[in-house]
């Protein structure tokens, strides 16, 4: 029993960070239809832009992060007005090319700035473990969680309990019927790309302090997400979070009682069984066509 | 009409004979010039495993210092560097771009035993001489090539996964031994060997976990660990997995000694972990004949700062210049009628080359071509960076 509870908390911590970026994800998804195959690259970016905040220009350690959320989220308005919005009148397929070259344009000046180094990334927190029993709750599960859960709560208020949650409630149902009362939909999509890639930045900012960070950090991340997302059903936003979860417990279980080798197919495997299973995910909703 | 074509195509055969002759002759001595001997350096100049590309910079700064000392019989390096990001396709595209566009006159370098091993298709049909400075796969360079082309100047994964295996088991009452590695050729070049020496001295591997690379949480497997006991653990793991798996080990209280690779460095894995707690019981093969920063590699780390003033010297940083050194003084005894041929006959005449770089000393022969056979082990000893040759026994 012990194991199971440590993998579990240890799994929960990875998972909160999945779901964060598949929510993240999610976001862009719902408000746009595009998925963003360079997601994971906008999240290293974010890890990068705290990095060269706090060690080049040495601001403190929380106000970089506040700044490179803040710089991630221009930058995501900026992408969909200078790359998404001109593109919109092609195929859809172009959103899926423009997503994934401008993730590797970010990956490619990383590259070029910091190719060869691995970085210890700074911490903001030193919390000591709690020690229930054997069972050790360490100062990344609690911080991370900690401030997943906050963030999350922040989100899904504004979201269901406030006039701009209605708002994007109400372009997520019919952008015809917003652009009707007055919403102007364009600036609402440069919104909610700013949104997403600000809340991966928080993603990469949370997780590089463990991974270490580096130029390609976010192709791990990236599949994790797009397993969340698939495993809580494509465009929901709760099922984004729970899918991370679940991903990030699974992991750690087949990776202890099965096989560590496991641990690395384990957001794959997801994504067959959901497509194979249920396709819609565990929150998603069926898409009805009426001819 | 029939006697005019049948001369035209005589013609063109003797020709096409001619031109093949002269490409023959050509291969023998592309890349050079009267002034210059073109090397092709692949590295992981990015991507995650590109603090190995610290072993090129050294080998380039190597290539500059002899320049600056006048060249070898009247040639200086023409340095050509290109990036493999440790990814199998960029390194045969890499490999494919050296030889083919800038028709350079001998490989050398290479980081990363997956793509040496990619590459190798490419590269020994052509017999360009190719000197792996870093990557430990021993299946790189031998059996010998066709071409007698490929030289390994680092210890291959024997040697370094033996000295794995004899330190481990040289540690008073070890039995049960567990290991955590990539699923790649580069860890199996460690620990393949490393089991066998293990096995041989009456060990049993008790735990086989794979932790992959980009993963960033290594809790199921050192729960593993902490389940199973064992004596020791074999870490082939590259060095960012490695500073996981550490962190993680101390985190659930998991302080059983490690073994890991030539892959990670001592004070590389501090510095990226920041705990000198967690590296305590970390043992790691440590190539050279002093510590990084001690008054043997002097000269070494001075050369490689003086061409490359921003360089962090760390243990990869003089790995490959003693490679270097073999090259440059078979250089110099192929003569300055330089061929691929006279190239390859000199380095394979190298005998007892103590480069004063590595803990072992070069040999090359016919029919090997594994030209370094030993390692020594870095730790901490009393909190402070030790060399060992066994547990407990300084080098």
């Amino acid at each position: 029993m012990y194991y199971f509870l440590q993998l579990t908390l240890s799994g929960l911590a990875q998972g909160a960070i999945y779901g964060l970026i598949a929510l993240s994800m999610t976001v862009v998804y719902r408000a746009t239809t595009v998925v963003n195959f360079g997601h994971g690259d906008f999240v290293m970016a974010g890890a990068f832009t705290v990095y060269v905040l706090v060690i080049y220009l040495g601001l403190p350690y929380v106000p970089a992060a506040v700044l490179a959320v803040v710089i991630m989220f221009f930058l995501g308005m900026g992408i969909s007005r200078g790359f998404i919005d001109p593109i919109k009148t092609g195929p859809h397929i172009g959103f899926a090319m423009m997503s994934i070259s401008l993730g590797y344009v970010l990956r490619g000046g990383a590259r070029t700035l910091w190719g060869r180094e691995v970085f210890p990334m700074p911490r903001v927190y030193d919390i000591d473990p709690i020690f229930i029993g054997e069972l050790v709750v360490t100062g990344d599960v609690l911080f991370i969680s900690a401030i997943v859960a906050v963030l999350l709560t922040i989100f899904f208020l504004i979201f269901y309990r406030t006039a701009i949650g209605i708002v994007i409630q109400a372009v997520y149902q019919s952008e015809r019927g917003a652009t009707l009362v007055g919403i102007n939909v364009q600036a609402f999509h440069q919104s909610m790309w700013g949104v997403g890639l600000a809340m991966g930045a928080i993603g990469g900012i949370l997780i590089a302090p463990i991974s270490l960070l580096y130029p390609d950090l976010g192709a791990t991340f990236l599949i994790r997400g797009f397993a969340a997302m698939t495993l809580g059903g494509f465009g929901s936003l709760g099922g984004a979070i729970v899918g991370g979860l679940l991903l990030g417990v699974a992991e750690q279980n087949f990776g202890f009682y099965i096989n560590t080798a496991l641990i690395d197919i384990t957001a794959y495997l997801v994504i067959v069984a959901v497509l194979v299973i249920r396709p819609t995910g565990l929150f998603g909703k069926a898409v009805t066509v009426r001819v | 009409m029939k006697h005019r074509t049948k001369k035209y195509l005589s013609a063109m055969a003797a020709l096409g004979v001619l031109s093949m002759i002269g490409a023959a002759s050509a291969d023998e001595t592309t890349g050079l010039t009267d002034t210059t001997i073109k090397v092709g350096v692949m590295g992981p100049f990015t991507g995650n495993a590109s603090s190995y590309s610290k072993t090129q910079i050294g080998l380039m700064a190597y290539f500059k210092h002899i320049n600056d000392q006048g060249g070898i019989n009247g040639r200086k390096f023409d340095i050509v560097q290109e990036d493999t990001a440790c990814a199998p396709a960029k390194g045969i595209a890499a490999a494919k771009k050296l030889i083919y566009q800038d028709e350079v006159f001998y490989l050398h370098g290479n980081s990363c035993s997956g793509v040496a091993m990619a590459v190798k298709p490419t590269v020994a049909p052509t017999g360009i001489p190719w000197i792996i400075a870093h990557a430990v796969n021993p299946k790189i360079s031998m059996p010998v090539n066709e071409k007698r082309s490929i030289f390994h100047g680092v210890p291959a994964g024997p040697a370094y996964g033996s000295t794995m295996g004899k330190f481990v088991m040289s540690k008073p009452g070890v039995k049960r031994v567990a290991m955590v590695t990539h699923t790649n050729d580069w860890a199996k070049a460690y620990c393949d060997p490393a089991i066998e020496v293990i096995k041989a001295a009456g060990g049993e591997i008790i735990e086989e976990l794979a932790l992959e690379r980009g993963q960033t949480d290594a809790t199921a497997q050192v729960l593993k660990l902490k389940q199973a006991k064992p004596d020791f653990i074999l870490a082939c793991l590259y060095e960012a997995e490695t500073v996981i798996f550490l962190r993680d080990a101390k985190k659930y209280g998991v302080r059983i000694p490690v073994m890991g690779t030539a892959g990670t460095d001592l004070e590389n894995t501090l510095e990226r972990l920041g705990d000198p707690d967690a590296v305590k019981d970390y043992y790691v093969l440590h190539a050279f004949v002093d510590k990084v920063d001690g008054p043997k590699m002097k000269k070494w780390n001075d050369i490689i700062l003086k061409y490359y003033p921003n360089e962090t010297i760390t243990g990869f940083s003089a790995v490959s210049m003693a490679s270097g050194v073999a090259a440059v003084k078979a250089l110099e005894a192929a003569g300055r009628d330089l061929t691929r041929s006279k190239f390859i006959a000199a380095l394979e005449n190298i005998r007892g080359l103590e480069t004063g770089i590595l803990a072992c000393d070069i040999t090359w022969t016919p029919t090997d071509r594994h030209g370094c056979k030993k390692s020594a082990v870095a730790g901490f000893v009393d909190g402070k960076p030790a060399i060992l040759s066994a547990w407990g026994k300084a080098w």
